[in-house]
């Protein structure tokens, strides 16, 4: 039933610590920059804050989106917490107290993500088919045109210096500065979620239409990856840049980007899931690679080593969210039956292999 | 496996009753919990915490194909929703009048993540049955909804008579002659009419009226009368039209096969230009097509017979329509000794049509996906919908399909057991060969 060599399947691989239940598919989590507050926001749109203490974890539900949640997002020092829902509202709470400080209102009903600027005390958000940027002091600060249709995803640039727009007709990169216009990386078809490599010299998007788009981010151009079996909604960068994974089906792609990039090499290919990946995520600051499926299974890498499936564990559901906290040593799952649980990578098959 | 969420849309133009009608499932005691996606003008007078805003979001791919075109809006909403799949057991998606259903109707084969939790229960298309007739003609979005659906209800139909509603219903029925016709008032229709459909219920989509699958004629009604030498006459009333064709014809006797020479005798004498005569004036059964004008009484045409024998007489109309009869010197009102009717021609020559195929045989699965391929890849942009039921060589079970422009889908079903084998399938389109498809399709025959 598995359709799993039983030999892969040692569960110690990852190491169980913690684990609770919000009973509500888990829509986003995002780890405190100190790794000892989680956000979580469920599909009915209750927003969470779960203290982790000694090991264990208390959660503590600090509001509410009417209509479902959407996304959650930290600022640089972990002081502030926002959330976004479709309720047309972005909250920004407290990050120690989770008391509730503001709401920013919208005339959109579809909040979609909300993202902190990586130093500065300004969130960027998606309103509808705009992007929306606030500061606490001074309020909205900067506020987009249309897009061509609700947007699908936002994200710094790792510098902070712009921030990158997805929707229908590809990639929108926006600065701050009102004088100059929005750089346009333009593609026929909608992108659904994108992710900056590292160093920033790529935009790595995933399509509805079952492809991978490479944005070279200096010169404009541009390389498609196709052949996955559905549209990509998997992106995950090495820490060092050189490497993106993507899925789209039961595979997980590894492109190459380093040198002269990715267009025209081949990638390798992980092949042990038996159906369709829902999550990929690189360990910050290591080796590991951790893949989920929708037969509930999480599989833990090592894809630049030779026997690449290290091991692999069975979930009570399948995961929507996984999330490595930003020091590296331990990742959280969120499911779609609410479960949230810890594991830490077992370093004795790591170091045995080496 | 969790079992899939089914989802009906409701097209109609503004104005058709559209909101009346989602009242009208959100309040009715169906024993479903509906969530409702509604385009963004809409207004629900129902306290249903479930009802999601919408704005059509299309979604064109790169290779330009419109067969690949969804709607953005409903996969992210649809996604999200399924999400919170214990808050509901119903769909509806409510369209603005001027949405094309393709696009949502694609969107439930093209994206996997809906395919594999939602189905598309079905397409439910309002018409106002007074003012749609205005935009028939001229209205791609009119002729798309009803192309697409599997239900139409001609709705509001207090304010139309019932002989407009007649027309109405025939036009319709020959654009699209899979979809069953309800009429309604208020938009009142029991509730399993229009939900739980079961999908595609193909048995039932395909078992339409044996009238439909016949090619059309000219004529509605035709009668064979044993007449002896001498005078009788045409009487008529006021009826839906100003004028009307007719056709008298000679045949040899009264058996099936003269009368199918008698068809095909009239078939051709209505293509020609028919004569135009008053009332009054002699008719002959001379294989002329008659145009009698029936502005005003008396409506009687005289028809001169020299010879006894069988004659066949060919009327555009049915002669109900007209309360037309023959009668003899006498006053004496003439029986046909056998009549038939005729799936008419399409007074409009609608740009949308169907085409039925039903006919015995085995089908080769190659020739067939060939056909098929080359078919939907030339004239998919036209072809709207599909639906079938097949025989394949060597297959023991029917295999069932349906499409929406070019993509397609289908699987092999129930076995066919003590079932006549028969293929039997629909084409919805514009423009649609009907003599291409019937000799495309049978080429596929073993």
């Amino acid at each position: 039933m598995l359709g799993l060599d039983p030999l892969y399947f040692r569960k110690d691989a990852l190491i169980a610590h913690w684990r609770l239940s919000l009973e509500e598919h888990i829509i986003d989590m995002a780890w405190s920059p100190d790794a000892e507050h989680l956000a979580a926001i469920t599909a009915e749109g209750r927003v969470f804050l779960i203290e982790i203490q000694n090991g264990t974890a208390i959660d503590k539900q600090i509001g509410n989106h009417a209509g479902g949640g959407n996304s959650v997002s930290w600022n640089s020092d972990g002081t502030r917490l926002a959330t976004s829902g479709q309720d047309g509202r972005v909250q920004v709470w407290d990050g120690l107290s989770g008391m509730q400080l503001y709401t920013i209102e919208t005339e959109d009903s579809w909040i979609g993500k909300v993202a902190y600027h990586p130093q500065q005390p300004v969130l960027a958000f998606s309103a509808g088919r705009t992007l929306k940027c606030w500061r606490e002091s001074e309020g909205i600060i900067y506020e987009s045109s249309d897009h061509s249709s609700t947007v699908a995803d936002i994200a710094w640039h790792p510098d902070g210096s712009a921030i990158a727009v997805a929707a229908y007709n590809g990639i929108t990169l926006h600065t701050l500065t009102r004088q100059s216009s929005p750089r346009k990386f333009h593609w026929k078809g909608s992108s659904l979620l994108l992710a900056w490599s590292p160093d920033a010299r790529y935009i790595a998007t995933g399509e509805q239409d079952s492809t991978v788009h490479f944005w070279y981010v200096d010169s404009g151009m541009d390389a498609q990856m196709w052949g996955f079996d559905t549209k990509v909604l998997e992106l995950s960068w090495h820490p060092s840049g050189q490497w993106l994974a993507n899925g789209g089906g039961k595979s997980i792609s590894i492109w190459d980007c380093s040198g002269n990039g990715p267009a025209g090499r081949t990638p390798q290919t992980l092949n042990c899931h038996f159906n369709k990946i829902t999550q990929i995520a690189y360990q910050p600051f290591g080796h590991y690679l951790v893949s989920t499926d929708v037969d509930r299974f999480l599989l833990l890498w090592e894809p630049e080593k030779h026997d690449k499936l290290v091991g692999a564990t069975s979930l009570s559901a399948p995961a929507s969210c996984v999330r490595w906290v930003p020091q590296g040593n331990s990742l959280v799952i969120g499911q779609y039956d609410g479960v949230i649980a810890s594991f830490t990578p077992n370093p004795i098959y790591s170091v045995s292999k080496k | 496996m969790t079992t899939k969420i089914p989802v009906t849309v409701l097209t109609g133009f503004l104005g058709s009753g559209k909101t009346t009608l989602l009242n009208r499932i959100l309040t009715e005691n169906h024993g479903k919990r509906v969530a409702v996606i509604e385009n963004e003008y809409g207004e629900i007078g129902v306290d249903n915490d479930l009802v999601i805003g919408a704005e059509e979001e299309i979604f064109e791919m790169n290779n330009g194909c419109i067969c690949c075109t969804v709607r953005g809006d409903l996969i992210r909403i649809l996604g999200n929703l399924m999400k919170r799949r214990d808050r509901f057991d119903y769909i509806i998606i409510e369209t603005t009048g001027m949405a094309d259903p393709g696009p949502v109707a694609q969107t439930f084969f093209m994206d996997d993540e809906i395919k594999n939790a939602l189905y598309l229960d079905g397409i439910v298309t309002l018409v106002d049955a007074k003012h749609v007739v205005e935009h028939l003609d001229n209205s791609d979005e009119v002729k798309e909804q009803i192309a697409f659906a599997d239900v139409i209800l001609l709705n509001k139909t207090d304010l139309a008579s019932s002989s407009e509603l007649d027309v109405l219903e025939d036009r319709i029925h020959a654009m699209n002659a899979m979809a069953r016709i309800f009429r309604t008032q208020d938009a009142y229709i029991a509730m399993n009419h229009i939900l739980d459909l079961g999908g595609f219920d193909l048995d039932r989509a395909l078992a339409v009226d044996p009238q439909f699958l016949e090619p059309e004629y000219p004529f509605e009604w035709s009668g064979c009368y044993q007449l002896e030498a001498g005078v009788y006459t045409l009487v008529l009333d006021s009826g839906p039209d100003p004028a009307m064709n007719i056709y008298l014809g000679a045949l040899p006797d009264a058996s099936t096969e003269s009368a199918q020479t008698g068809i095909d005798s009239a078939v051709q004498a209505f293509s020609t230009d028919a004569m135009t005569v008053q009332s009054g004036s002699i008719l002959y059964p001379d294989n002329k097509c008659y145009q009698l004008r029936l502005d005003a009484p008396p409506r009687l045409f005289p028809i001169e017979i020299k010879q006894s024998g069988i004659y066949a007489l060919f009327t555009e109309h049915h002669p109900d329509e007209f309360s037309a009869f023959l009668k003899d010197v006498d006053d004496k009102r003439l029986h046909s000794i056998n009549s038939r009717e005729y799936k008419p021609d399409h007074e409009h020559d609608e740009e949308v049509t169907s085409v039925g195929i039903t006919t015995p045989g085995e089908l080769d699965l190659g020739r067939f996906q060939i056909w098929l391929r080359e078919l939907l890849g030339t004239k998919g942009p036209d072809i709207f919908r599909m639906k079938g039921i097949l025989n394949f060589r060597e297959m023991p079970e029917r295999y069932i399909f349906q499409g929406v422009h070019m993509l397609f889908d289908g699987r092999p079903d129930r076995p066919w057991g003590n079932e006549p084998r028969k293929n039997t399938l629909i084409f919805i389109g514009r423009n649609l060969d009907r003599d291409e498809l019937n000799a495309g399709f049978n080429a596929c025959l073993v």
